[in-house]
Order: structure tokens, then C-alpha cells, then sequence
């Protein structure tokens, strides 16, 4: 099943939770009950993160994280092995920056991908304009490749990258990098959630950056938006060596569904 | 002003700095059809920055290489003693155009860092710098003088500490506070509009070159040459020569030699994307950006601009790369034949020049771009010298 297919039926039962976890090669015994825990946590979908050598739309916890999995060797090959994991067990999308793709060449990258199960793509450093030529190689690869909204965009630019997108749409909650920062959730999100829903009915939008708690996770679906991903607070706890019940019981918290 | 090279540019970044990049190019080209907004550029040029720079014929220089003679074109003496000047002083009057108050800069070699420092101190613009642990270590006295112009230096402690990581600290600033803050970009390289943007206000270097060679000669040169690390000196003395038949010769830092990259992008990178453009990257076969190494700080840079890998695959532009110990060479070669102390960054370019004033007849004239002053290196070659 494709990411947003998956995305839309989940959709109906409640509010969406997608997790994303950092591929580092130390984790790869673990990834099929990783992927348990997320699910029974109630993740509707994983994010794999490949961590790239310049991350700049990541703060410090992630940059860190990425930097010591590159250090240890992880290589692109790790990422396969965890989509072939993960993908059995949710519906699976992978997330890095725009150069570990395209120095694979777009088409065979994507192709490749879709074979070990995955069935998203983000880019965060993909601007709408670069965006076209990876759409369609994405289309054709048959995976959902899903853009990013930011505040401070005008609310046409939200509709336009919103009908592009598939899956889901990405919106990142306040200016900074990912992670718990000092600025809090813009409170121009609601005008985006508008305009993105109005462009795209069918299309969910997902608030990310800085969710980290039950609290913050209920902010960020006050906007209207249909769920939250939860990347850096997941990722401290998997580095402390929190292990797969903990990391269950702790996303049950965030994942605003009244009958967990 | 182009977006794309041929394939090359673009804008690939977070959709947070999309607005401000749009507002940056909308400023950019409403002020170049403002006659008050050239004219204090102009004024400030000259006045501020000691512009028009000479175009110096180097007597000596020429006969230890017993070939074409060899010229300098003189932006060691711009105010500052480099010619990041010119394009701080252009994207500072942006700055104040655009209603916005805070400067922040990356620096490798220090000379963007004190140019912003400095612009920002004229136009009372606060302004922060960030530069890698490495460079603030080897290039002390640019540190000393930002902060007595009255920046904050910000250190770099990620990756290897050096320019590539300073750039990432400023773009992650300027993601969290772009609605107020102007990322004041010091090279030819990033998203749309920089590298244009950038080459404009670095073109005014080949425009005098094509006055004064004229004016000195009678004729454009037959070659010029100038350093390559993000490529601003280079792409503002190639720009407006580029439509001539004057030879271009790009020269990047080949390092210590031997089979390491050196910094050298276009001579032994490949296509990739970083920091906003598709340009020519070292990177490794899982497209990780390689780790760089050179004794110049402000060609320790794994990228370059993306109108240079244009001018590299059409043939227009020739680019090869010069070892560290060459650069040094050369450095002393200027230092005893013409009492000019080059910065590190262009004494690869004058390596190259002498090599190539050497294979050519006394006719021929080239013209290499003296990009900065050396009085930064100092403690660099002494070391070196032992």
C-alpha cells in the first residue's frame, strides 16, 4: 500500500501519529521490533532518516545523531536493509536531504527504494520549484513524494505545494530547525492547515518540528491539522537505550486517539 | 539574472527560507534600476572603499618567469585588504533597503567576516559571524578585528570546523530568525539569488580590469587568473570578460597532493547539492560531502558556485588545481619580487600565472586577481618556513 493510501485509511479511525526514526547502523537488530513498538504506540506510518553529512533544517540533537551514525559507517545500504524491515510491519517513507538521492541518479534511486518497500519520500531542502522533476521520477517509481509547507508562506504558495504533494503534506510548525526550540509554534499555523485543506481536501497535513509531548502534540492538532510527526523527542529516547515497551507507552501519549 | 547555469543553481532549501530569498531578489532588482541606490554604491565604493583598485604591472615578477607579462589587479588594497568588500557593501545597502537589522555571515579565511563587520559597523546593522574553530584558530587577526568592528564571532564546532560547517550554522540561524536578519552570503555559491547577486557586486573587479587593461595596453588581456574556493573574485574578474575572447583560468587548492582532494571541486568533484545549489561537490559514492583540506582557509570548501561549473563544462573557463606547498612558493615569490604580502588564497593563482606566463611569448599579457592581503597568513607561512 502507498503512504498516502495507508495515511487516508488511518486517517478515519483518528488523528495521525508518523514517527521518525534515524538509521544508524548499530540499530539494524533492531528495527523489526522498533517497528512493533511504533505500531502498537500508534504510528499510522515510520519515517527512516538517512542521515546526510551538511543537515542544516536540523538542530542539535539530530545533527549530533546523524553525525555520529555517518561516523560509525552507516552507509545507504544500511537505509535498504531498515526499509525491508520496517516496511512489513508500516507503511514506510524515507526522509533525507536532496543530494544522498540525486548522487544515486532520481529515477534508479527511487526504483531501488520502492523495491526494499518504501513507499514515501521528504526532502526538506526541496524548494517547490526544484520539486517538479522529483515528482514525476517519484510518480513513476510509484512512490509518494511529500513536500513541505513552512509559516510565513503566502497561502496560495500552501495550496500549490499541497496539490503536488502526496501522502501527506509536511508542515513544519515555526521558523528554526528541528527539535525543541525557543520560538514556539507559529500561530500562523491555523491559515496554513486552511490552506492547505482548502486546495487539497484529501490530502493530510501533518505538523512537524519541535512535538515532543502529549502537550505540544495537542497544540499542533488544534490547528486543525489531521496528526503530528515526532522526530527528535523519539530519537533522545532511542539514544538513552529506552527499550521498545517504554518507547510504545510513551508515543500512546502523544497520539491524541481516546482509545489507546 | 539567471536562475539556472545550464543545469546548475537553483534554489534548493527549506521552504522557511523561501520568502526571504524571493524578497532578497525582488530588493535586489528593484535597487539596480534605482539611480540613488547605485549612486551611494558608487559613492560608498569609492569613498569608503578605495575603489578604482590599480591594475599593477609586476616587473620582477615577469622576468623570474621569462615569459607573458604578468599583472595584478590590486583588491589586496580594498578597504579591509580583500575584495569581499564589494559584495558586503552591496548586500549591506540590500539590508537597509529591505528594513531589516541584524547581519549574520559565514567566514572562512576571516576577510568576508570583517568585510560584513565592517559594512555593518558603517550602516549600524548588528552583526554576528560564525566561523569555524579551525579557521578562528589560524587566521587569529581577522578574529581580533571583527570583534573590535563590533561583531560577535560565533564558533563552529561541527564537522570539521571550517567554512563548509559555518555556512551551515548561518543558514540554520537565518532558518530561525529570517524575518529579521539578512544572511549576508560571502561567496558566489548558496541559492538563488546569491550566486548572481554575489557576481554582480563582485563584477566591478573585471570591469576596471577591462578599463584599465585597455587604458595600460591598448587591448584586453590574453589570460586572466584568479582563485577559486566558493569563486566570487573569480566569477566578478570572469563575468564581464566572459563574452570576449580573453582565456579564463579558474585555480582551486589542491592541498597537500598526492591522491587527497585538496578543496579542488571542479577539478575532482562531481554534480551534487549543497547548500542550495546543484554545482560540482566533493562528496564520497553515498553523496556525503567530503571533508576538505587546505592551508588557504577561504578555499577550504568542498562546493563552488554553480556559474562556474557552467563555464567548466562549456569549456569557457579552464580550472585546475594548485598544492599548498606551490601556494606558498608563490607567496614568497611576490613577497621578494614586487614587496607585496598576498594572501594565501590568490598566491594559488599566482603560482598558476607564473606557470603559465613561463609556456607563453613576451606579447601575451595576463592578468591575475590579487584577491586579498596577507598580513593573515603570517603566522601560517612562518610555520610553514620552519
Amino acid at each position: 500500500m502507498r503512504l498516502g493510501e495507508a495515511l487516508a485509511a488511518a486517517r478515519r479511525d483518528g488523528p495521525l501519529l508518523v514517527p521518525y526514526v534515524l538509521v544508524d547502523r548499530r540499530r539494524a537488530h533492531r528495527w523489526t521490533a522498533l517497528a512493533r513498538a511504533l505500531r502498537e504506540g500508534g504510528a499510522a506510518a515510520v519515517e527512516l532518516g538517512f542521515p546526510f553529512s551538511d543537515p542544516i533544517a536540523d538542530g542539535p540533537v539530530l545533527e549530533a545523531a546523524g553525525g555520529r551514525a555517518l561516523a560509525d559507517g552507516t552507509r545507504w545500504s544500511d537505509l535498504e536493509r531498515a526499509a525491508r524491515a520496517v516496511a512489513p510491519i508500516l507503511p514506510t517513507a524515507v526522509m533525507t536531504y536532496a543530494n544522498p538521492v540525486w548522487h544515486r541518479g532520481l529515477a534508479p534511486a527511487l526504483v531501488r527504494l520502492r523495491s526494499c518497500g518504501v513507499s514515501g519520500l521528504i526532502v526538506p531542502d526541496l524548494s517547490y520549484e526544484e520539486s517538479a522533476p522529483w515528482s514525476r521520477a517519484a510518480g513513476v517509481a510509484g512512490i509518494d513524494l511529500v513536500l513541505l509547507a513552512a509559516p510565513g508562506l503566502a497561502s496560495s504558495r500552501v495550496g500549490r505545494i499541497a496539490r503536488r504533494s502526496r501522502g501527506f503534506l509536511y508542515l513544519v510548525s515555526r521558523y528554526g530547525t528541528t527539535g525543541v526550540g525557543p520560538d514556539r509554534a507559529s500561530d500562523d499555523l491555523g491559515r496554513l492547515v486552511r490552506a492547505a485543506h482548502a486546495a487539497q481536501p484529501r490530502l493530510p497535513v501533518l505538523v512537524g518540528f519541535g512535538v515532543h509531548d502529549a502537550e505540544s502534540a495537542d497544540r499542533a492538532r488544534a490547528t486543525g491539522a489531521d496528526g503530528v510527526v515526532v522526530g527528535t523527542a523519539l530519537e533522545q529516547r532511542i539514544a538513552r537505550g529506552d527499550g521498545e515497551r517504554s518507547i510504545a507507552r510513551w508515543l500512546r501519549t502523544l497520539n491524541g486517539r481516546a482509545s489507546d | 539574472m539567471p536562475r539556472h547555469f545550464g543545469p546548475y543553481g537553483g534554489a534548493f532549501v527549506p521552504e522557511t527560507l523561501v520568502p526571504a530569498l524571493q524578497e532578497l531578489d525582488g530588493a535586489w532588482r528593484a535597487a539596480r534600476k534605482d539611480p540613488a541606490f547605485r549612486a551611494e554604491l558608487r559613492r560608498l565604493s569609492r569613498t569608503l572603499g578605495g575603489r578604482p583598485t590599480p591594475l599593477y604591472f609586476a616587473a620582477r615578477l615577469t622576468r623570474r618567469a621569462g615569459g607573458a607579462e604578468i599583472w595584478l589587479k590590486r583588491e589586496d588594497l580594498v578597504h579591509g585588504g580583500a575584495h569581499k568588500f564589494n559584495n558586503a557593501l552591496g548586500q549591506g545597502l540590500l539590508t537597509r533597503r529591505m528594513g531589516k537589522h541584524r547581519l549574520i555571515a559565514e567566514t572562512g579565511a576571516g576577510q568576508h567576516g570583517v568585510a560584513t563587520a565592517m559594512i555593518g559597523a558603517a550602516l549600524g546593522l548588528r552583526t554576528e559571524v560564525y566561523m569555524g574553530e579551525v579557521d578562528m584558530e589560524r587566521q587569529r587577526p581577522n578574529v581580533d578585528r571583527m570583534r573590535l568592528l563590533g561583531a560577535t564571532v560565533h564558533p563552529v564546532t561541527t564537522g570539521r570546523r571550517t567554512l563548509k560547517d559555518a555556512i551551515n550554522a548561518a543558514l540554520r540561524d537565518w532558518i530561525a530568525n529570517v524575518r529579521t536578519t539578512h544572511y549576508l552570503l560571502g561567496s558566489a555559491v548558496g541559492p538563488h539569488p546569491y550566486p548572481s547577486l554575489v557576481a554582480d557586486f563582485q563584477s566591478v573587479i573585471g570591469k576596471e580590469i577591462r578599463r584599465q587593461s585597455t587604458a595600460a595596453f591598448g587591448r584586453l588581456p590574453d589570460l586572466v587568473v584568479a582563485c577559486v574556493g566558493g569563486g566570487s573574485n573569480a566569477i566578478g574578474t570572469f563575468h564581464p570578460l566572459r563574452r570576449t575572447r580573453v582565456e579564463l583560468l579558474g585555480v582551486e587548492a589542491g592541498g597537500v597532493g598526492g591522491r587527497g582532494p585538496g578543496a579542488a571541486s571542479l577539478t575532482r568533484g562531481r554534480p551534487g547539492i549543497l547548500h542550495g545549489s546543484f554545482s560540482y561537490v566533493l562528496q564520497d559514492h553515498d553523496g556525503q560531502v567530503a571533508e576538505t583540506e587546505s592551508i588557504s582557509a577561504g578555499l577550504d570548501y568542498p562546493g563552488v558556485g554553480p556559474e562556474h561549473a557552467w563555464l567548466r563544462d562549456t569549456g569557457r573557463a579552464r580550472y585546475v588545481a594548485v598544492r599548498d606547498r606551490d601556494a606558498l612558493r608563490a607567496f614568497h615569490w611576490l613577497a621578494e619580487d614586487e614587496g607585496i604580502l598576498p594572501a594565501l588564497e590568490p598566491s594559488h593563482a599566482l603560482f598558476a600565472a607564473v606557470h603559465e606566463a613561463r609556456r607563453r611569448p613576451r606579447r601575451e599579457r595576463i592578468v591575475v586577481t590579487l584577491s586579498g592581503r596577507g598580513d593573515k597568513d603570517l603566522a601560517v607561512v612562518t610555520r610553514a618556513a620552519r
